[in-house]
């Protein structure tokens, strides 16, 4: 767990942020707030004795404002998770505490905050700034704050974003009682850096995205602590346990997309070096949509996203459908399916959403592994591991009740 | 010339008469259409740019109603069409989320969708905008810039409209992926307003009905309404929408429709 540093350096800055608003007269001023309640239902008792049924709470409140003369714009946002089962999944966070200033020629953003890189829809290979809070949601989409000092320049040319990183965040893993989980623990507690300064390095990125008609561009560069950390595998009394090893990296993004009559062509790729040997990845794919199918107000999208990866001898390939019902409730559901072609195994999933009344959303996702071997908590054969082996046991359904406040 | 042949020769001489008063008179209803189209856009013209909040009312069957709340900002670029950008603010789960638009005259608008808890810019396909806008029965396209040069014209006639003189053309959109295949638009005869529209399906089923009303003048010369409501003949719902705190030349510029705008709008 990774407690909220409210050190020096954010009292400073929440001073110095106090110090600017009361120089100015308040524009806007908000106070926002989500409260979710999540029930996880697993089909089987965990390989590791983990219970079946999993629940758990969060609270995100929000205060927003804005200066009268619409320059600077304030925001604080924390995030409150309690696990009931695995105390690894409680969570305080930052997610926001940022103050953007817009000047005539460019714009920053300074404080802890979440942005966003990339085109594509499963996987996110460019995507870098934020750490993933990866015990949250199955999808990685969920991250944690980071503090940055961001310049942004908007010209004809593009915009060019540069991004002084201060320190970096650790990946969030399943504790013991916690699933979905790996056969060995991933000691949170003790990380390994290679900067001497460990977490507390700064590191530096830039981004320029521009476009041309139907065509949206943008090739990023990354040189700091990694968010994708390698898992050592450490002998600890008769166990082992994995260790999270943070290298220094270097990663060169590329981001395209291409539309073309109702066809969004979409690429991402990366090359990183630092960890291990140089590697290259890449996600590409489409986005197809189909309106007003049957004479209804239902819309199809169809998601096809092939994997690449250097790493993996083999990397899954996903195939999606997304029925927009374009109701009043804005219910959405996606299907699909990952799928393996070097070992046969698919992953199937399900998501969905509706909104009840003006202020509750209700959301669904399952997932169900097909085709790994199954494996027994104490006997299996490294050399011969397939990636869903350790997940014959996790099929689970997923219930989220939002309420906006 | 035998008397066949002076048949022949009159029934020419009707034939290409016929022909021609055909020919003529539909390119004069042409023509006269798109006079009257570009005498209607001029009455919006010349508002540099303008901020507004709107409010939809959803109707459905049985007549329940639920609202939605938005902010609306446009900007007119000369020789091209307008650029927009839209900010939901109710209901709460899609708060924050917004839709940043360059409409172009001629080729297919470029859209760019703000997810705020992602705090991600996703460029979308604007050929996908004949479906439901937020759950009502406006599509995108009913209410993005309505460009003269994306539709042909057609003078039908004139006839009276709740009392009020008005001309009726027909325009046929030139988007193949419009979700109509025309529309009927009434046109007040006094002020060259827009008073209702009647929408044709892709099936030429006449599929909806809009109408405009409370109509302001502002800074001298830009008209508004300030109500437009849409039924639904086939499933019975209609939405009403409603045009709040209207402001015209308010100093916007390019800066407030770009990405990074798009990322902090609320």
């Amino acid at each position: 767990m990774q407690p909220v540093k409210l050190d020096i350096s954010v009292k400073t800055f929440i001073f110095i942020i106090l110090a600017v608003f009361s120089t100015t007269t308040y524009g806007e001023i908000e106070l926002l707030g989500e409260v979710s309640v999540e029930m996880r239902s697993f089909q089987n008792e965990g390989l590791f004795g983990q219970k079946e049924n999993h629940s758990s709470f969060t609270l995100s409140p929000e205060l927003y404002f804005e200066s009268g003369n619409g320059k600077d714009f304030f925001s604080i946002k924390p995030k409150f998770r309690k696990d009931a089962e695995d105390k690894e999944r409680n969570l305080k966070d930052l997610q926001e505490l940022q103050w953007t200033h817009v000047s005539k020629n460019y714009e920053t953003k300074i404080g802890i905050r979440k942005d966003f890189w990339g085109v594509t829809e499963t996987v996110h290979r460019v995507d870098i700034l934020n750490q993933t809070d990866s015990v949250d949601g199955f999808d990685g989409e969920d991250k944690l704050g980071q503090p940055m000092i961001n310049l942004s320049l908007e010209r004809e040319w593009g915009v060019l974003d540069l991004y002084a990183l201060i320190g970096s965040r650790e990946r969030t893993f399943a504790g013991e009682k916690g699933r979905l989980r790996m056969p060995f623990i991933v000691d949170t507690d003790n990380p390994v850096y290679e900067s001497n300064e460990e977490e507390n390095r700064m590191d530096f990125a830039l981004r320029w995205n521009h476009y041309f008609n139907d065509l949206e561009l943008a090739i990023s560069h990354f040189s700091g602590t990694t968010r994708e950390p390698l898992l050592i595998p450490t002998p600890e009394g008769n166990s082992i346990k994995l260790l999270p090893k943070y290298d220094l990296i270097d990663q060169t993004g590329l981001e395209a997309l291409y539309i073309i009559e109702g066809w969004v062509l979409k690429l991402e790729a990366i090359t990183r070096s630092g960890q291990n040997d140089r590697f290259t990845a890449l996600t590409t794919g489409f986005e197809y949509t189909q309106t007003g199918i049957f004479d209804t107000s239902l819309d199809l999208g169809w998601i096809i996203e092939l994997n690449h990866d250097d790493r993996e001898d083999h990397s899954p390939h996903a195939i999606g459908t997304r029925f927009s019902f374009n109701d009043i409730d804005d219910s959405q559901l996606l299907l699909g399916v990952l799928w393996n072609e070097s070992t046969g195994e698919t992953n199937i999933f399900i998501e969905g959403s509706k909104r009840i009344g003006a202020r509750t959303k209700l959301s669904i996702e399952g997932v169900i592994f097909n085709g790994g071997k199954k494996i027994e908590s104490n006997n299996f054969d490294f050399g011969n591991v397939n990636p869903l082996d350790f997940l014959q046991e996790e099929d689970f359904l997923r219930m989220e009740l939002t309420v906006f406040l | 010339m035998s008397q066949s042949n002076v048949f022949f020769f009159k029934r020419g001489i009707i034939l290409f008469t016929l022909t021609m008063t055909f020919v003529l008179s539909g390119e004069i209803s042409a023509n006269k259409g798109l006079e009257i189209a570009i005498k209607a856009d001029k009455t919006s013209e010349g508002f540099i740019d303008s901020q507004s909040s709107m409010e939809m009312q959803l109707t459905n069957r049985k007549g329940n109603v639920v609202t939605r709340k938005m902010k609306s900002k446009r900007l007119e670029v000369k020789g091209d069409g307008d650029k927009s950008l839209i900010i939901f603010e109710s209901p709460r789960d899609v708060k924050g989320v917004a839709i940043l638009s360059f409409s172009h005259k001629t080729s297919a608008d470029d859209q760019w969708l703000y997810l705020p808890a992602l705090k991600r810019v996703k460029r979308i396909a604007s050929k996908n905008k004949s479906g439901p806008f937020l759950g009502s029965e406006y599509t995108f396209e009913d209410l993005s810039s309505q460009e003269v040069e994306k539709f042909s014209y057609l003078f039908l006639r004139d006839e009276d409209l709740d009392g009020q003189p008005n001309h009726v053309i027909e325009r046929i959109p030139l988007d193949p992926y419009s979700g109509y295949t025309k529309q009927i638009v009434w046109i007040d005869k006094k002020n060259f307003l827009v008073q209702k529209i009647e929408y044709y399906d892709r099936k030429s089923f006449h599929l909806k009905t809009g109408t405009f009303s409370g109509y302001k003048k502002y800074l001298d010369e830009i008209w508004q309404a300030s109500r437009m409501e849409i039924v639904n003949h086939q499933n019975k719902k209609r939405t009403v929408l409603i045009f709040k705190d209207i402001a015209y030349k308010t100093g916007l510029s390019d800066k407030d429709f770009s990405q990074n705008s798009l990322k902090r709008s609320r």
